[in-house]
C-alpha cells in the first residue's frame, strides 16, 4: 500500500514536471538556423559596404563589420558543441550588422524614420495581393452563410488589375475602385448575416438568462436580499423584451448590468 | 477499529515514571519522506507553465508585404459566456478587418483606435484577420519590423528580403514560396531587413542540427545487423573483387571524361570574397575533373571530417559546388552554371 502511494506521488510529480519540460524543448532554437541567418547577413552587409564605399570603408563601420564577421566565424566554430556560445555569437553578429545597416542607410547620422503611412509611392502589386486575400476570406464567409452574393464582378476586376500591373498601366484609381467594391460586398455579407446573427444572439441570451435564473433561485434559497433578487428578475424581463424588439445594443447594456448584479448577490450569500 | 499501540517490550516493566515505549521504526522515514514529497509536488506545480487562458492567441501568423504592410491572422480563445470581446490590435492603422466566429459566421466588430470590439455572443474561438501599417518602418534602405507579441508567432518576410539585424533568437526558420518564414518567441521582437536579389537562406541539410541528430542506438542496432550480414557476404565479394575493380576503373574513367571541367579562376572572379582555404579546395576539385569525393578532400587537405564538411557546406551555400550522394559518400561537384550573385 505504502509503495503504491509513493509510486502514485512520483507519477504525479514527474507527470506535472514533464509538461514544463516539453514546453522548454519546444522553445529551443535550432542552432544551425542561427548560423544560416548570420552568414546571410554577413554576406549582405559585405555587399552593401562594397556598393556604398568600395575600398574606402569608414574605420568605425569597418571595425563594426570585423566584429560582426568574427562573431559569425566564432558561431560557426561553436557549433554543434557549444550552443550557448553560438547564441551569444549570433546576437553579437546581428547587433553589429544592424548598426552597420543603419549607418549605411543614413550616412548623415540623423535618422528619419518614415512610417509607411506617409510613403507616397504606392506598391499597387502588394495592395492587390492583400485585396485578393481579403476577397478570398469574404468568399469563404459568404459560402458558409449561404448569402448567394456573386463575386463575378470583383473577380473580373482583379483579373484586369493584374493584367494592368503586368503591363505597367495600373493606376491607384484601379485599386481604389476595387476597394470600394470589396467594402460594399463586406457590408452586403454583414447585412445578409444579420438575420442568422440575431437568431444566434437570441439563443445565446436565452441560454444565459436561464443560467442566471437558476443562480437567483439558489441565492434566494440561501437568504439573499429580496430587493436585489427582484431587481435582477426585472432586468431579465427587460432583456427578453429588448431581444424581442431586436434592440440588441440596449439588451447588451442591460445584460452587462444584470451580470454585475448577479455577482454581487452571489458574493453576499457566500 | 481502534488504533492499537503495541508496547515494544511487553515483558519489561514500565518503569517508575510509567513511560510507554512504542515502535518507531517507520516514523522517522515517514516524517522525512512526506514533507519531501509534498515539497516536491509544490515545486513541480510551480514549474508548470501557466495554462492558456481566455484572450491568449492560439495562433498568430504575420505576413509582411513588399510595401511593408503586414497581414495579421490570429485565432483567439474567448469566454463563451460574455457578449463582447475587446481585442488589442498591434496599431491603429487597420485595413480589411474581418472577425469570424467558430461556425464561420462573420462577427460584428467596431475598430476604434488600437482595439476592436467584437460581438462574440457565445463563440469560444474567434478568427481575426487584418492588415496593419504600424509594424514596419523604413530608414533609408533598411526596413524594420518590430512587435511586442503576446504569444509565439510566425513571420513571413517578403520575397527577396535579406535579414541584416535581429534582436532575438528565432525558434525556427522555413522557406515558403521562396520567402523566409521565421518562428519567433513571444515578447519584444525586432528584425531589420533589406531587399536583395539573392536572399533565400539555404534550407537545413546538416548533421550539426541537434534536432535532426540521428538516433544512435537505433543506428547501432541496424549497423550491427548490417555488419553481421556484411561479414557473411564478405568472402563472396572478396572472391569477385578483382573483376569488380576493373569494372569500377572503367566506370571512373568514363565519368571523368563526361564531366565538364570548370575553370577555377572564373569561379574566383565571380566570388571575390571566397576564403583562401576554400580556394584550394575549389582548385583541387577543378583539377580533378570538376568533382571529388568528400573523403578524398579530407585526405588531400588533412582536415577532420567536421571542418571539411563546413567548408563544403560553405561552398554549397555560395552556389559554387553541389553535393550528390554516391555509394553512401558525398560527391562534391563544381556547379556548371556559376553565376554572379547580386
Amino acid at each position: 500500500m505504502k509503495t503504491l502511494a509513493l509510486f502514485t506521488i512520483f507519477v504525479l510529480i514527474f507527470g506535472t514536471a514533464s509538461a514544463s519540460l516539453a514546453n522548454d524543448a519546444y522553445a529551443q532554437t535550432d542552432p544551425n538556423i542561427l548560423l544560416r541567418i548570420a552568414e546571410q547577413a554577413d554576406k549582405q552587409i559585405s555587399k552593401q559596404l562594397e556598393r556604398s564605399y568600395g575600398d574606402s570603408i569608414p574605420s568605425d563601420i569597418r571595425s563594426l563589420f570585423l566584429q560582426g564577421h568574427a562573431a559569425v566565424e566564432s558561431l560557426e566554430k561553436s557549433l554543434p558543441e557549444d550552443v550557448e556560445q553560438a547564441r551569444n555569437d549570433f546576437l553579437t553578429a546581428m547587433k553589429s550588422f544592424k548598426q552597420i545597416s543603419k549607418m549605411i542607410s543614413e550616412p548623415v547620422g540623423k535618422a528619419a524614420v518614415s512610417k509607411l503611412t506617409s510613403v507616397v509611392d504606392r506598391d499597387l502589386s502588394s495592395e492587390l495581393d492583400r485585396l485578393e486575400k481579403h476577397v478570398e476570406n469574404l468568399k469563404t464567409i459568404s459560402e458558409k452563410q449561404n448569402t448567394k452574393i456573386t463575386f463575378e464582378e470583383i473577380d473580373y476586376l482583379i483579373g484586369e488589375a493584374q493584367n494592368q500591373i503586368k503591363d505597367g498601366t495600373a493606376t491607384p484609381e484601379t485599386i481604389n475602385e476595387l476597394k470600394h467594391l470589396v467594402d460594399s460586398i463586406q457590408k452586403e455579407i454583414s447585412k445578409s448575416s444579420s438575420h442568422s446573427a440575431s437568431d444566434r444572439i437570441k439563443q445565446f441570451v436565452e441560454k444565459q438568462l436561464e443560467i442566471i435564473d437558476r443562480k437567483l433561485t439558489k441565492a434566494s434559497d440561501a437568504g439573499a436580499d429580496v430587493t436585489q433578487i427582484d431587481n435582477a428578475r426585472d432586468k431579465i424581463s427587460e432583456i427578453r423584451s429588448l431581444i424581442e424588439e431586436s434592440d440588441i445594443s440596449n439588451a447588451k447594456i442591460v445584460f452587462n448590468q444584470l451580470n454585475k448584479l448577479v455577482k454581487n448577490i452571489e458574493r453576499s450569500v457566500r | 477499529m481502534n488504533p492499537e499501540i503495541v508496547p515494544t517490550h511487553r515483558k519489561e516493566s514500565l518503569g517508575e515514571d510509567g513511560m510507554l515505549f512504542v515502535r518507531t521504526e517507520g516514523i522517522v522515514d515517514t516524517m522525512v519522506k512526506i514533507p519531501l514529497l509534498v515539497a516536491g509536488m509544490i515545486i513541480a506545480a510551480a514549474m508548470m507553465p501557466i495554462q492558456p487562458s481566455f484572450s491568449s492567441p492560439r495562433t498568430l501568423d504575420l505576413i509582411i508585404y513588399p510595401d511593408g504592410l503586414t497581414h495579421v491572422s490570429t485565432e483567439i480563445d474567448v469566454d463563451p459566456f460574455v457578449t463582447d470581446y475587446e481585442l488589442d490590435l498591434f496599431g491603429s492603422t487597420i485595413d480589411n478587418f474581418v472577425a469570424v466566429g467558430e461556425n464561420g459566421f462573420l462577427l460584428t466588430a467596431d475598430v476604434v483606435g488600437n482595439f476592436a470590439l467584437i460581438e462574440t455572443f457565445g463563440s469560444s474561438v474567434i478568427s481575426v484577420e487584418y492588415d496593419i501599417h504600424d509594424l514596419v518602418s523604413k530608414q533609408g534602405r533598411v526596413w524594420t519590423f518590430s512587435l511586442d507579441a503576446p504569444s509565439d508567432f510566425t513571420l513571413l518576410l517578403p520575397k527577396n528580403s535579406a535579414i541584416v539585424g535581429m534582436a532575438n533568437l528565432p525558434i525556427n526558420m522555413e522557406i515558403i514560396d521562396d520567402k523566409n518564414q521565421l518562428t519567433l518567441s513571444n515578447g519584444q521582437a525586432e528584425i531589420n531587413y533589406l531587399f536583395s536579389t539573392n536572399s533565400i537562406i539555404p534550407g537545413p541539410e546538416d548533421p550539426l542540427n541537434p534536432a535532426s541528430a540521428p538516433d544512435y542506438l537505433s543506428y547501432a542496432l541496424i549497423a550491427g545487423a548490417v555488419s553481421a550480414a556484411a561479414i557473411g557476404t564478405a568472402v563472396v565479394i572478396r572472391s569477385k573483387r578483382k573483376i569488380v575493380k576493373s569494372i569500377q576503373d572503367k566506370q571512373s574513367t568514363q565519368t571523368t571524361q563526361k564531366t565538364e571541367t570548370v575553370d577555377a579562376e572564373t569561379i574566383f572572379k565571380l566570388n571575390p570574397d571566397i576564403r583562401e582555404d576554400d580556394k584550394e579546395i575549389v582548385k583541387f576539385i577543378s583539377d580533378n575533373g570538376g568533382q571529388a569525393l568528400e573523403s578524398e578532400l579530407r585526405k588531400k587537405f588533412l582536415q577532420p571530417r567536421t571542418t571539411m564538411w563546413r567548408a563544403v557546406k560553405r561552398l554549397e551555400r555560395n552556389e559554387i559546388i553541389e553535393i550528390e550522394k554516391k555509394d553512401l559518400q558525398n560527391l562534391v561537384k563544381l556547379r556548371k552554371n556559376v553565376e554572379k550573385e547580386e
